[in-house]
């Protein structure tokens, strides 16, 4: 009796070239993550060995209460970057929802003159890198007086955020059926109690799915950071430790553990909600 | 978009015979304008004008100060020093090298890592979480990692390799022009394979069942049933797929600024980072923006195909 599901994947020999495929993938994957994590736990002495310590002989958390150690300069430094870059990145998504729920919904909703259009452009916006922006937009932060403040990186983020969000919104409101919703106004609602009662609470998973991909994006951001920010207590995580460990010779051990908590917290939260995160972006491309 | 789809209004009302006028129908939804102009808003000024900004620098001859009020038209000029110089080839096919190989390499990864997690096993969240990471991770640890691991005198991957014996001396990955920029691209396919992964993955669930059950009693072959069944109902999803894959390696910059800041020789530079030193390090603004036009022709071009990939994807749903 051969097993339920073989008529996907092949028979046995393709089941196991599959295996193997995948243990090799992982192995890809993993790899440098695992050497990450060891490569913190050194000395800096331990790590600069040829042939390395595949595994340290002393393995030493040094290196992560250096960099957590609010009396240090070291970890004052650390620490702030990651406040600037945790509250850049709840802001942003606080704000990317507040104003890609509405547009969404219309987007999904609505047939008004120029949709399309709109639409379209705000997804064109995806397909251009950031290096293009950096000049004018330097200029436009100059003009509104925001250069060296976190409402430059706000806003920044926010336009970045916002075509995707629209486009992972629009997706969830689509499968929403619009029945629910003439249900209710024909029982008395207005509009926006039907929305708010009826449309909101089943379009959760999206705002969720929203969010994060709002909060890595911020969390994650580089460029912008980068060269709109040139005081030092203001800096966000990606770019703070780069300065921070490039001044004198380059403390490897230090980076590693400095990488590896700036990875918790986007690696934590997508694990965690995983499964919205996922569905969210392959809704767009692909209906169930 | 698809015109297939019900339309809701506030009255539901039945479809007009005649179509009234762009005027009043403009009048007629002003409410619906509300719900996109806080999106619209922030979107024409910190999208509209950096576009305008950038095609009119690219005509001009500002100073390094970027002091606007001193800057000559220049007219052509700024194209004609790109498409002249030597360099813009040299990085053009770097370029592209850089994109197609990146793209081609995650594409089939992700493809092989969707086809073999698509079947019911223990641990297959746990493991597609796993391989999930690369992509949530910042850009910028990636890009230190990767470093370390290729580093000249104390990398893992180059004292590894001597003691399985491949070579007899770590390889300098990065700081050889014959290596470097594909160094980078197994960076970036580690960092991105995984996209393509989950795309196909959702792509792999609209391939019914019955029709792979009914291909295995007719007697094809693991092969013949993706070939005839499988890939046929990828195609949409894998065009989408790869648009994205290639607008994304197009405007890479974080992983060869970081890694080798477009050296050595310049053998890892490519258009972004290219036009970030002519900006940002040289000041040379007017040639900057005359190549982030030429970029944004491509990407426009890139863009009409993703366009026309995604409302192809619509018109067969309404069609369907």
């Amino acid at each position: 009796m051969s097993s339920i599901t073989e008529y996907r994947s092949g028979g046995m020999g393709w089941r196991w070239a599959g295996r193997i495929f995948l243990v090799f993938l992982l192995g890809f994957t993993i790899m440098p993550m695992a050497w990450m994590l060891i490569t913190s736990l050194k000395t800096g002495f331990a790590a600069m060995q040829y042939p390395p310590q595949w595994w340290p002989t002393e393995p030493t958390l040094d290196n992560y209460w250096r960099l957590l150690d609010p009396s240090g300069s070291v970890g004052q430094d650390f620490l702030r970057y990651f406040w600037n870059s945790m509250w850049v990145s709840v802001v942003t998504t606080l704000l990317a929802v507040a104003v890609a729920v509405p547009a969404a919904y219309a987007f999904s909703r609505f047939r008004f003159p120029g949709r399309t259009f709109l639409f379209f452009a705000v997804l064109l916006r995806n397909m251009f890198p950031a290096v293009v922006f950096l000049v004018p937009l330097f200029i436009l932060m100059r003009v509104l007086g925001l250069v060296n403040t976190h409402g430059s990186l706000i806003l920044t983020y926010l336009t970045f955020g916002l075509p995707l969000a629209i486009w992972l919104l629009k997706g969830f409101y689509d499968n929403i059926p619009i029945q629910l919703e003439q249900a209710a106004r024909i029982d008395g609602a207005t509009r926006f109690q039907a929305f708010f009662l009826i449309v909101m609470p089943l379009s959760t998973p999206g705002i969720i799915a929203t969010s994060i991909y709002s909060f890595i994006g911020a969390w994650n951001e580089y460029i912008y950071a980068y060269t709109f920010l040139t005081r030092h207590d203001q800096m966000t995580l990606p770019v703070g430790i780069q300065r921070f460990f490039s001044e004198n010779a380059t403390d490897w051990p230090g980076l590693m553990a400095a990488t590896f908590l700036m990875s918790i917290p986007v690696v934590v939260l997508f694990l965690v909600l995983q499964r919205y995160f996922v569905r969210a972006l392959t809704e767009g491309a692909v209906k169930h | 978009m698809s015109t297939g789809q019900a339309i809701f209004r506030d009255v539901p009302d039945p479809p007009a015979p005649k179509r009234p006028s762009l005027g009043s129908r403009i009048v007629k939804s002003r409410t619906d304008y509300l719900y996109v102009a806080p999106a619209i808003l922030v979107m024409l000024v910190v999208i509209a004008y950096p576009i305008y900004y950038t095609i009119e620098l690219s005509f001009f001859n500002t100073p390094a100060s970027l002091a606007l009020s001193q800057k000559q038209f220049n007219g052509l000029d700024n194209y004609v020093t790109i498409l002249t110089s030597s360099i813009f080839w040299k990085v053009t096919w770097q370029t592209i090298i850089w994109t197609v190989l990146s793209t081609a390499i995650a594409f089939l990864l992700g493809l092989g890592a969707a086809l073999a997690l698509n079947r019911e096993f223990a641990g297959r969240a746990l493991l597609r979480g796993l391989l999930l990471i690369p992509w949530v991770v910042s850009a910028v640890a990636a890009s230190y990692v990767w470093k370390w691991l290729y580093h000249s005198d104390f990398g893992a991957i180059g004292a590894l390799m001597v003691q399985l014996g491949v070579t007899d001396q770590p390889i300098n990955f990065l700081d050889n022009t014959s290596t470097s920029l594909y160094s980078l691209i197994v960076v970036n396919v580690w960092k991105e394979f995984s996209f393509a992964m989950i795309m196909l993955m959702a792509g792999l669930q609209t391939v019914p069942d019955t029709l792979l059950r009914a291909a295995q009693v007719d007697g094809a072959s693991p092969w013949q049933r993706f070939w005839h069944v499988t890939w046929p109902h990828l195609s949409s999803v894998s065009t989408v797929t790869i648009l994205l894959l290639v607008v994304q390696n197009f405007n890479s910059f974080i992983i060869p600024f970081i890694m080798t800041g477009g050296g050595p020789v310049g053998s890892t530079q490519i258009w972004i980072t290219h036009i970030y030193e002519l900006a940002f390090l040289r000041q040379r603004w007017g040639v900057g923006a005359a190549y982030a036009v030429l970029l944004f022709i491509i990407m426009m071009t890139l863009g009409y195909f993703y366009v026309r990939a995604l409302t192809r994807g619509d018109d067969q749903r309404a069609g369907a």
